[in-house]
């Protein structure tokens, strides 16, 4: 019975019509991809392969798919559709991909922010860091009561480096700045986002950071109270004209296209990628006119040396909350100690758990 | 009621007929809105039919999907609607089931390198206890200090979720993960046997298999069932019976967490294999309405669960292959029980239509 | 803004949705029915009334417009269990989903859109009083509205015969019906009010106070709203104590993490929800006072031709 129906609605059109793509590949994403956010930064990524590769690669993309026990099934079903490369959006997508890809060799999958391998899963992750040490110094520079505030959801290594990058610019610049963070802990919570924002506001803080919230909560609420905001992502100046101080943004478009190009020409490596300004995979957006040049120039030339790689966001000296040296001067954090950091710098109101 | 052209009247006897009218109706509606929604957002009609209903059944990981599905919908369904026939509101098996996963994690991350074959009974075990704990707070609450569960159970949702938060970025974090917020992955002795090679579908489906039968058995033909069923809904007639409203409001609650901890167990320790962010996609609040759908009768539970962990799946199918936004699943399964408990007017009910010189009769 | 009004002006801005929605439900559940889909209703009246205000620029409109639209939702409720007599909390939830659903794909074009707030109306003297002026008296004027909406609920329910007839329907309405009201007619009109308030509140989350839109952007706010009732013992002036209060102990939370303190932001985070399952507690445990309130037949169900 089964059987017929399938075969009738196969007849009624159903049947894929033999599009002739040398690969077909599929993005998953956490996330609405809207007009702004980490998704939609995603997405970007996928038009650019499009553009790239033409009739030769098909994509199909899937928004909002939670992590958790249903992702699999979406990764299972874009394969069953034919794709061979998967491009999976989130952290949480790590050991259902991964057992996808030990069962289907010929899938290529690239995964965002984890810390897993194999022949054919690689993984990418943004330093973000050093866009914010940027954002950091800028808002080192501006601030007036020496308080920045920051908003973030949950304390994940990637984020706490990030608030770590932000605290010792800022005191390099401006040795009076301390920086208070408040984590939501929730998933998605906008009106919290911005009770928080203001919670910060009215606690001194002047310029304020809003760590991967996707939507421009936090930047509308800087706009309202007439702050600043450095935000994560994607451009939002559009948001803020007024408030945007900076913006972190992830450009995606080479990695991905590289990768595709590998995959085609059969050369795909499951190797790990960290692009920050030097691979163009973190780049800054939406410079406030309210910089003066002196202090564009001072920022130009730390991302320059930061894109050459003469200096790095965690030189030391580097010193935790607990007043314990991390970081002697001279030495640099390893990437392994950036990548799973759970301690804050100097600085910092606010604590982690542990 | 006069506003209507019919009048609805007490059935004095059920009939084998009238007891499936509602499911049907519910299914048909479904089936149609799905029509509607899906042609309104460019997809053919045989499409959506094709992606959300039988597309799930089509192939055998799709299939074992649907399984993979329907059993922690089954088991959280069979034990809600013990205390739902007891007028027992328990809205909390989402945070139930965290607890029951926080819980048949401890066993599996303290002993990480273990190999002992008992510790996945052990770890049921534990959740089940974390589960029906949870859920006796609710209990006690209601039982000594007239607490509405309703409002206390979903209070307890979110703060479950809190504690599960809690504990994965600092106590049970994996010490080799980066830091991240998950715990270490499970060793082979924690991990529920999968049922079909090559798939996710594994035996905590047998187990709720079981459960149903048992909750069919205990509403169906057991005194203390019975007694359950009154003490809740006449708590004067069952003080006479020996079977007060306290005792149902506890046997209510505690046999709810404990299904829903063993599934969350279940999920920790299938599908997942680790204490992570999210471990649970809504099952809890899912499983409400799988209660009802299923008109809660056990049996009919077990062919609700199976509709909608197929129109979960169908969803997810639809999602990634004719992109369908997620949205419209979570409209289907509001049409489904809406549909379903309004045409159970059908079959608790004689609807007729009124005659005119009747109703004229009425108005006097 | 220092910390006081910061607490002060944050506290309402909070509450305010809440407070509005849960006055409605209060009329709700007065009449005897138990609506558990607040949350969807919000969802619904927050989607239209961004995208009314989107397209006209009228907030008022927009606001009345997530009214309608979740009043439409409310009516759909109303019928499952005014009509044809399905179990109010199956029926609560499932139409809470259908509105969660609705609003999702309705809202998908205008995801993470945001729009220009509603003008504040800053009281004339008040407002420059320091620290409370510009904490309690510059603002939109739906916030000064809710303590107002308060008020009139109570004296609506307290000392006017379309009270008398709410609570009567509510308290007995075999009774009711035997004098002649039509109790049905009664609870459909106390559902579609309530689904109305809803919607408004709704509305002022995506237009007033977050000014944009997503999907999930209610975030449990619709069940906090069902709490509320329970918390003021059905009665007006206690619900707005509650909603104001779980409004500023959501907000000290955020105050005290920013402080530094080193408690676990999860505990912080978890503190309005546990102190509302006390106060629920202690607030029932005099079996008295639920019993003075309460209405006698919430949640059952009525059917006429016994």
């Amino acid at each position: 019975m089964k059987r017929i129906l399938t075969a009738i609605l196969l007849a009624a059109g159903l049947a894929t019509t033999g599009h002739a793509a040398d690969l077909k590949m599929g993005f998953i994403l956490p996330s609405p991809a809207a007009d702004v956010g980490w998704a939609k930064q995603l997405d970007l990524g996928r038009e650019a392969v499009e553009a790239a590769f033409g009739d030769r690669v098909e994509t199909t993309m899937v928004e909002s798919v939670p992590e958790g026990p249903d992702a699999a099934r979406v990764m299972n079903q874009m394969i069953s559709d034919g794709a061979t490369m998967l491009m999976l959006g989130s952290f949480g997508y790590m050991n259902d991909g991964l057992k996808l890809a030990r069962s289907h060799p010929e899938v290529a999958m690239i995964h965002a922010s984890g810390y897993k391998q194999a022949d054919n899963f690689a993984t990418f992750t943004a330093r973000n860091y050093e866009g914010f040490y940027l954002g950091g110094m800028a808002a080192g520079m501006v601030t007036k009561s020496n308080i920045i505030g920051m908003v973030a959801a949950f304390a994940i290594p990637e984020v706490v480096a990030e608030v770590n990058a932000i605290t010792l610019a800022a005191q390099k610049v401006n040795p009076e700045a301390q920086v208070k963070v408040i984590w939501l802990n929730s998933w998605f919570d906008p009106p919290k986002a911005q009770e928080a924002a203001r919670a910060l506001i009215s606690q001194g803080a002047d310029v304020l950071f809003s760590l991967h919230q996707d939507t421009p909560s936090v930047v509308n609420v800087a706009e309202a109270e007439g702050i600043y905001v450095v935000n994560t992502s994607s451009d939002m100046s559009a948001y803020g004209p007024n408030s945007v101080l900076a913006s972190v943004t992830n450009d995606w478009s080479d990695y991905f296209v590289s990768l595709v190009q590998d995959k085609l020409d059969g050369k795909f490596k499951g190797a790990d990628f960290r692009g920050g300004l030097s691979e163009g995979a973190v780049k800054m957006a939406a410079w406030s006119k309210d910089l003066s040049d002196e202090q564009m120039a001072e920022l130009k030339k730390t991302e320059e040396s930061f894109a050459a790689g003469q200096s790095h966001a965690f030189d030391g000296p580097i010193i935790d909350q607990d007043g314990t040296e991390r970081v002697a001067a001279g030495a640099t954090l390893p990437d392994g100690e950036i990548f799973g950091m759970n301690w804050l710098v100097k600085g910092v109101d606010g604590s982690v758990p542990n | 009621m006069s506003v209507f052209p019919f009048s609805i009247e007490t059935r004095t006897r059920r009939t084998r007929f009238s007891a499936i009218i509602p499911p049907l109706i519910a299914v048909c509606t479904t089936i149609v809105a799905s029509i509607i929604i899906l042609t309104s957002l460019d997809v053919s009609p045989s499409r959506a039919l094709y992606y959300l209903y039988i597309a799930p059944m089509a192939t055998r990981f799709n299939f074992a999907e649907v399984i993979l599905k329907m059993a922690p919908l089954l088991l959280i369904a069979q034990g809600l609607a013990i205390g739902f026939r007891a007028r027992i509101w328990n809205i909390g098996a989402e945070g139930q089931l965290i607890m029951g996963a926080i819980g048949g994690s401890l066993l599996p991350i303290w002993f990480n390198d273990s190999g002992n074959i008992l510790m996945l009974p052990a770890m049921v075990v534990v959740g089940a206890i974390f589960g029906m704990a949870w859920a006796a707070i609710a209990a006690v609450l209601r039982v000594r200090m007239n607490a509405n569960e309703i409002l206390v159970t979903l209070m307890l949702n979110s703060i479950a979720l809190q504690v599960l938060y809690y504990l994965i970025s600092g106590p049970l974090r994996d010490p080799f993960g980066f830091n991240f917020p998950q715990s270490a992955l499970f060793p082979d002795v924690a991990m529920l046997p999968i049922l079909l090679a090559n798939t996710r579908a594994n035996i905590s489906i047998f187990f709720a298999v079981l459960v149903t039968l048992l909750a069919w058995f205990f509403m169906q033909r057991s005194f203390p069932g019975y007694r359950l069923q009154v003490g809740g809904s006449a708590p004067d007639a069952a003080r006479y019976a020996g079977f007060g409203e306290k005792q149902a409001i506890w046997v209510s609650l505690l046999v709810g967490g404990t299904c829903a901890g063993i599934a969350g167990v279940f999920e920790v320790a299938g599908p997942l294999g680790q204490l992570q962010r999210v471990v649970t996609p809504g099952y809890g609040f899912a499983a409400i309405i799988v209660a009802f759908l299923g008109g809660l009768n056990a049996l009919g539970i077990l062919a609700a669960a199976f509709f909608m962990a197929l129109i979960y799946v169908g969803g997810d199918i639809a999602q990634t292959s004719a992109k369908v936004p997620y949205s419209v699943n979570t409209i289907l399964q509001g049409v489904l029980l809406v549909s379903y408990i309004a045409s159970r007017v059908f079959s608790d009910y004689r609807v007729r239509l009124r005659k005119p010189a009747y109703n004229r009769q009425e108005r006097v | 803004m220092d910390t006081l009004t910061f607490l002060l002006s944050g506290t309402l801005l909070a509450a305010t949705p809440l407070l509005i929605a849960a006055l409605g439900e209060l009329v709700t559940e007065k009449s005897g029915v138990l609506n558990l889909s607040i949350e969807g209703m919000m969802a619904l009246g927050a989607v239209t009334g961004f995208i009314v205000a989107t397209a006209s620029g009228s907030y008022w409109l927009a606001l009345l417009a997530g009214g309608v639209a979740a009043a439409a939702l409310a009516a759909v409720f109303g019928f499952v269990v005014l009509v044809t007599l399905g179990n109010q909390v199956a029926s609560g939830i499932a139409v809470g989903i259908l509105g969660i659903g609705l609003s999702g794909l309705i809202g998908r074009p205008y995801e993470s859109s945001t729009i220009a707030p509603m003008h504040e109306l800053p009281i004339p003297f008040l407002s420059n009083v320091p620290v409370i002026g510009p904490g309690l008296f510059d603002h939109v004027a739906l916030v000064y509205c809710a303590p107002l909406l308060a008020v009139a609920t109570w004296w609506l329910l307290r000392s006017t015969k379309v009270g008398l007839v709410i609570r009567a329907v509510g308290e007995a309405p075999e009774a009711a019906h035997a004098i002649g009201y039509n109790v049905v007619l009664v609870r459909f009109c106390a559902v579609l009010y309530g689904g109305f308030c809803a919607g408004i509140a709704g509305a002022f989350i995506s237009i007033a106070s977050a000014t944009l839109w997503s999907d999930g952007i209610i975030a449990g706010r619709g069940w906090i709203v069902v709490a509320l009732v329970v918390f003021g013992t059905w009665r007006s002036g206690r619900v707005a104590i509650g909603a104001y209060l779980f409004g500023m102990t959501t907000l000290a939370g955020l105050l005290v993490q920013s402080t530094g303190i080193a408690i676990p932001s999860q505990v912080l985070t978890s503190v309005p929800y546990i102190v509302t399952i006390i106060a629920i507690a202690m607030l029932s445990m005099d079996p008295q006072r639920i019993r003075l309130n309460a209405p006698v037949s919430l949640g059952q169900i009525y059917h006429e031709a016994k």
